[in-house]
């Protein structure tokens, strides 16, 4: 599933990251590397960006970002 | 004398640190050839006198926007003797990524660990023994806010050494990077980069070092083996990852925090879907309300000193009639930028720091994104926005928080269109006296729909990538007020630098059109535009050109200018039809002098050209279209 389907308060495994190298460098700076749990905190109304804790930072990701990003739901 | 580089990651408290050490005497500066700013300063250590170099935040070596290329670039350029790494200790993990990388660079560096404070409050203890064995770099840990440590990390700083270790990654990995970095040496490429470091980027898929590696025929080949094996470079990031996973583990000891979570309470509220946009108005109202209730008497005050001057030059000058006119002109330049400056930008500029230090500022970011995005910008575009009802200048200055530079040009025109307090003045003394306060509204409808269509065209027409948002959400903290301070009094020096020569040259220029009676001349030359086009009166010529000094003068010089007595008697010369055409001209062209300076040092002259273009074409486009409805 894409991070855009997630649940608020749900814990999440990054599976990988398609799309645009730009947009995807700055993902893995900011540590979200697949393989790392993310946990996401709150989607913004209409179709707004989505807010992921990860380690302990809060990150905000631009929904169209968030279509790219391939989690897998933690057991 | 020794330059000392500070080097972190956004919100690491670099500029804290930097206030700390050389806050006073400091400068900024722009780097050649680009408008992102740095700031510079020296101090004395151990009574030798050196230089303070405050680089824009980076989250690694390769680059996202305009500032974090502005860095790296320094980074290879500048005569940096040595580097001080500022970590924030409190989100460890992550900011050791920057550290690894700049460890490549084998300068003598030290690594400043900051916010223990922090780090504490949420329960992390970081063995520093332990981390300065395992970087093989000298570790300091300090609170900047506190100057807490600044005076050890300083002293370590005079003998900062080289990093005594490199990382190095799995044999597998380090084979590849191994081939190209060789490869790299063997056919002399040219670079300023380290090679092992270029080799790494340019697997990583970072654009600028893939494109010097692919330049050699040989290498080319290499890269795009060691890319097919190392998954376009994801096995390196992974590797740094865990590196510094395993890094944060050896350290740092990790118990349950003492103090609940205040943090999650204020965003629940801050970023809630409903409430959290009737707190962001609330708090803009009470922004504005301070600031522009508050400043309008302190803008009285300094006007009636500046008026007294003015009489007193009058009297002394009475002789020399020209030299009083250009007096008198430099007089009131000086009146108007300190009349913009320090009712209203001072106070403006420091409770926007207060946002943007407290952390609240990349939250309205959150809450206004998915609106903004339309036009092209980000969310954070919203404090330009906002700001320009007030006044345009901090409104365009405020565009320096964005990232690229598509954003910044967008958000500086579309910020230049919003009517600030001097059109307000114009479209209610006008308009709303004299045609009723519906047409008034109408008019400000009006306006955000013209801003809105401009932001979708503009974000069709002009090149480069729409931002999608990708933002770090710092912890809420409090800000001391010296560095509050420092930092409005900067932006304020700015605009004073910025404004003060542009007021001034305009405000002469003026004075002599008034002395030589060039009025004539100029209503003649403009009738053809103003009688064929908008179908005004020629004479209100000279209003409009007076009217790019201060948008207030338009309507104080309409009714002088139409050789009426009183502002009450416009309505016998100028048609309510006219008087909209007027109102919606003043409200879109060029924006003041002070603006298209700040427009200029924000986004460069060129584009401030173009702005300024535009907005005239604009603003004759839509008032040509009122004539005729």
């Amino acid at each position: 599933m894409r991070l855009s389907d997630g649940e608020v308060g749900k814990s999440y495994m990054i599976k990988s990251i398609e799309g645009g190298c730009m947009a995807k460098d700055r993902l893995l700076k900011l540590g979200l590397i697949p393989g790392s749990i993310i946990t996401l905190k709150r989607k913004a109304p209409l179709r707004g960006p989505l807010m992921v804790e990860i380690n302990g930072n809060d990150v905000v990701v631009g929904r169209g970002i968030s279509v790219k990003i391939i989690i897998e739901e933690l057991a | 004398m020794k330059t000392i580089a500070l080097i972190g990651q956004p919100n690491c408290g670099k500029s804290t640190l930097f206030n700390q050490i050389a806050g006073y005497k400091s400068l900024s500066a722009n780097f050649p050839g680009a408008t992102v700013e740095y700031t510079k300063g020296q101090t004395y250590i151990n009574d030798e006198l050196v230089e303070v170099v405050d680089l824009p935040g980076t989250y690694s070596l390769s680059w996202y926007d305009d500032a974090e290329k502005e860095t790296v670039k320094a980074l290879f350029s500048m005569d940096i003797d040595v580097i001080v790494n500022i970590i924030d200790a409190s989100s460890l993990i992550r900011s050791i990524e920057l550290t690894i990388e700049l460890m490549s660079l084998s300068k003598p560096m030290v690594v400043a660990l900051n916010m223990m404070d922090e780090a504490a409050r949420k329960g992390i203890y970081i063995d520093i023994k332990k981390l300065e064995n395992i970087l093989g770099v000298k570790v300091v840990p300090i609170v900047a806010k506190k100057g807490k440590g600044v005076a050890s990390l300083l002293k370590e700083t005079m003998n900062a050494k080289p990093p005594l270790k490199r990382c190095v990654y799995s044999r597998g990995v380090e084979k590849y990077i191994t081939k190209v970095s060789e490869c790299i040496s063997d056919n002399n490429v040219k670079t300023q980069w380290p090679t092992k470091l270029l080799a790494i980027k340019a697997i990583e898929g970072f654009k600028p070092c893939e494109e010097i590696v692919e330049a050699t025929q040989p290498c080319r080949q290499a890269l795009k083996e060691a890319k097919f094996a190392l998954k376009e470079g994801l096995v390196i990031v992974q590797e740094r990852h865990a590196l510094c996973m395993d890094i944060f583990e050896a350290v740092a000891r990790v118990k349950k925090p003492k103090k609940k979570n205040t943090e999650g309470v204020l965003d629940q509220y801050l970023l809630h879907p409903v409430f959290g946009y009737f707190f962001m108005f609330l708090i803009f109202f009470v922004i504005f309300y301070v600031v522009f209730n508050g400043g309008v008497p302190v803008e009285n005050f300094i006007i009636s000193i500046f008026d007294k001057i003015d009489g007193f030059i009058e009297q002394s000058l009475l002789q020399h009639k020209l030299l009083l006119a250009i007096t008198k002109g430099v007089v009131d330049g000086v009146g108007a930028a300190f009349g913009i400056a320090f009712p209203y930008l001072l106070p403006f500029l420091f409770l926007i720091s207060l946002l943007e230090d407290v952390g609240y500022l990349p939250r309205i970011g959150f809450l206004m994104d998915s609106l903004m995005h339309k036009m092209g910008i980000h969310g954070t575009s919203v404090i330009p926005f906002v700001s320009g009802y007030g006044c345009s200048v901090p409104a365009v200055m405020a565009v320096r928080i964005l990232k690229g530079k598509k954003e910044k040009f967008i958000s500086a025109f579309l910020a230049s269109m919003v009517p600030c307090s001097a059109r307000t003045t114009v479209i209610m003394g006008l308009v709303g006296y004299f045609l009723g306060y519906g047409y008034a509204i109408l008019l400000y409808g009006f306006n955000i729909a013209v801003i809105f269509v401009s932001g979708v065209i503009l974000k069709r027409l002009l090149p480069g990538i729409n931002p999608e948002m990708i933002i770090d959400i710092p912890p809420y903290r409090l800000p001391t007020t010296k560095t509050l301070l420092l930092k409005t009094w900067h932006k304020v020096k700015d605009f004073v630098f910025l404004a003060v020569p542009m007021l001034i040259g305009g405000s002469v220029v003026l004075t002599l059109i008034n002395y030589y009676h060039l009025d004539g001349y100029i209503n003649q030359f403009f009738k053809p535009f103003l009688e064929g086009v908008l179908g005004l009166p020629a004479a209100v010529g000279v209003v409009l050109i007076f009217g790019i000094l201060k948008k207030e003068l338009t309507l104080l010089m309409l009714y002088q200018a139409l050789g009426l007595s009183t502002l009450a008697a416009i309505p016998k010369v100028l048609t309510p039809h006219q008087m909209l055409t007027f109102t919606v001209f003043v409200m879109f062209y060029v924006p003041c002098l002070a603006t298209i300076a700040a427009i200029k040092k924000e986004v460069g002259t060129k584009s401030a050209l173009i702005i300024t273009a535009l907005s005239f074409f604009i603003a004759s486009f839509l008032a040509f279209l009122v004539r005729f409805i």
